[in-house]
């Protein structure tokens, strides 16, 4: 197994300590209409951040800020504010969205596979990218797949069309295939959404594993979610944050009324 | 605060807290009637006090019950979450403070078969206390007064302080007055009495813990243990 491929490169003196994600004063909107206001937040590394608020408070938008998702949405774009990922500026005109989503990998409410096998949905990435060595696709296949708790379920017939698998196994098989390409983030919008208890258990226990591994950022309604699997929990209202601290104080006595509000079941 | 967005869930949450509080009376009445029934030799009284002790166990049972039942449907969280911790928490104490009350009515019962013993009367500074605190134990949660509740664990050194004269006395009399059992029974009373400051004093703490989420108990241990006393 080639290690380099997977194991998360170790930070060099100066940058240990270093948050993830550094968002700092951000204004976003789409055209004309304002959807973030001016959000600071520090996402450390190896960590999981939930972001909770209601239906169009953002939270959305900002993680699809992280790795400019939001390019793909016209008119839609930050007017204020930075966003630095590993020490750059991701909105200066010298990155290139498509390879920040290299580092930056998401997975999506409703479960993407290709149409194709299992085999190349993981390989897709890598072979994008330019690796075409068998034996190192195999490699990272099994890695992946491993990573993503899949690989004993679907060893023995990797060549099988991946929307053949269940719900739940989609889902982790795109886990697997954001994996494949070795990011050091990785974004989840509401990923438990269209699972079971049982999927939804499974993706849980992977994602407190993955920590170790990736900072992950995920967006979720389920704030039962937020408290078993988040470290820290930001709350968003009407395109701001309100609150950001860690999981435990948020849902156990939260600084703000609004949070405290939105989390009991009281939003007016 | 504003309603929750379940209408049942806000039904619930008040029906726990107003059963709490239905159980804090009856838990007071308790110790007040077993009181009286010792001071004033009172033995309906106190027969009275023995039967109604398995209404204050039903509503233990009960304030259970809701709790679980929030607890399963609704998962609260913050605030709601500490108001049913905080109810358990203080049910079972109002039901030990009744069993309190069944001890003192069975030797006040007792008592009551032989001669009046003027010394009772050493015990009425001691609950007037005791009550002030179970009082204001009660109010701290009602009201979610932090403030009141942190003063309850002062105000009930000063209840132990009593228990400790009073015992010294009623223990000095034990063998010169030649009534030793109705002596040992006071020094009992006392030593429930001192119990029941003890958990109001809790109680308070669980109210500190409702409404500030801050959990006061142990503290004057971690302060000894840090300075290494």
């Amino acid at each position: 197994m080639s290690d380099h491929v997977f194991e998360a490169p170790e930070l060099p003196e100066c940058a240990r300590g270093i948050p993830a994600i550094q968002v700092r004063g951000v204004d976003f909107s789409y055209g004309a209409t304002q959807v973030l206001k001016n959000v600071t937040l520090d996402v450390p590394a190896n960590e999981v951040v939930a972001f909770i608020g209601p239906s169009g408070c953002g939270k959305t938008t900002l993680l699809r800020c992280f790795n400019r998702m939001n390019d793909l949405v016209p008119g839609a774009r930050v007017t204020k504010g930075s966003i630095v990922i590993e020490g750059a500026d991701i909105n200066a005109p010298s990155i290139d969205p498509v390879r920040l989503r290299r580092h930056v990998g998401m997975v999506f409410q409703k479960y993407n596979p290709f149409p194709r096998s299992i085999y190349d949905n993981v390989a897709y990435g890598p072979r994008t990218l330019g690796e075409k060595r068998k034996q190192t696709l195999d490699e990272i296949v099994e890695e992946s797949l491993r990573r993503a708790a899949l690989w004993d379920e679907v060893k023995d017939r990797l060549d099988d069309i991946a929307t053949g698998l269940s719900g739940g196994q989609q889902q982790r098989l795109c886990i697997a295939r954001t994996m494949a390409v070795n990011p050091e983030i990785i974004l989840m919008d509401e990923p438990c959404s269209a699972l079971d208890p049982i999927a939804t258990g499974l993706v849980e226990d992977l994602i407190l594993e993955l920590k170790a591994h990736y900072t992950i950022v995920i967006v979720t309604h389920n704030m039962q979610q937020a408290t078993r699997v988040s470290d820290r929990t930001a709350f968003f209202y009407l395109g701001e944050l309100i609150e950001y601290d860690s999981t435990r104080k948020i849902f156990e006595n939260p600084t703000h009324r609004r949070t405290e509000d939105y989390i009991t079941g009281r939003f007016g | 605060m504003q309603h929750h967005i379940l209408k049942d869930f806000d039904q619930a949450v008040n029906t726990l807290r107003a059963e709490v509080l239905v159980m804090a009376g009856l838990a007071r009445m308790n110790l007040e009637r077993a009181m009286r029934a010792l001071f004033e030799r009172n033995l309906e009284l106190a027969n009275a006090v023995i039967a109604d002790d398995n209404e204050v166990d039903d509503y233990e049972r009960k304030i259970d019950q809701l709790g679980m039942d929030v607890l399963v449907r609704f998962h609260p969280v913050a605030t709601d979450l500490r108001l049913v911790v905080a109810s358990m928490k203080i049910s079972m104490n109002l039901e030990r403070i009744s069993d309190h009350a069944v001890g003192i009515a069975k030797r006040a019962r007792k008592m009551s078969q032989g001669p009046e013993l003027a010394d009772v009367t050493l015990l009425e500074p001691l609950y007037t206390l005791a009550d002030h605190l179970l009082r204001d134990a009660i109010s701290a949660f009602s009201d979610r007064n932090a403030a009141l509740g942190e003063s309850l664990g002062a105000r009930d050194k000063e209840l132990d302080r009593m228990h400790k004269d009073v015992t010294k006395v009623f223990g000095s009399r034990i063998e010169e007055s030649g009534r030793s059992a109705d002596y040992l029974h006071l020094i009992l009373i006392v030593r429930s009495l001192e119990r029941v400051g003890d958990m109001a004093a809790n109680i308070g703490e669980n109210a500190v813990f409702l409404d500030e989420a801050r959990d006061i108990r142990h503290e004057e241990s971690r302060k000894h243990a840090q300075n290494g006393d």
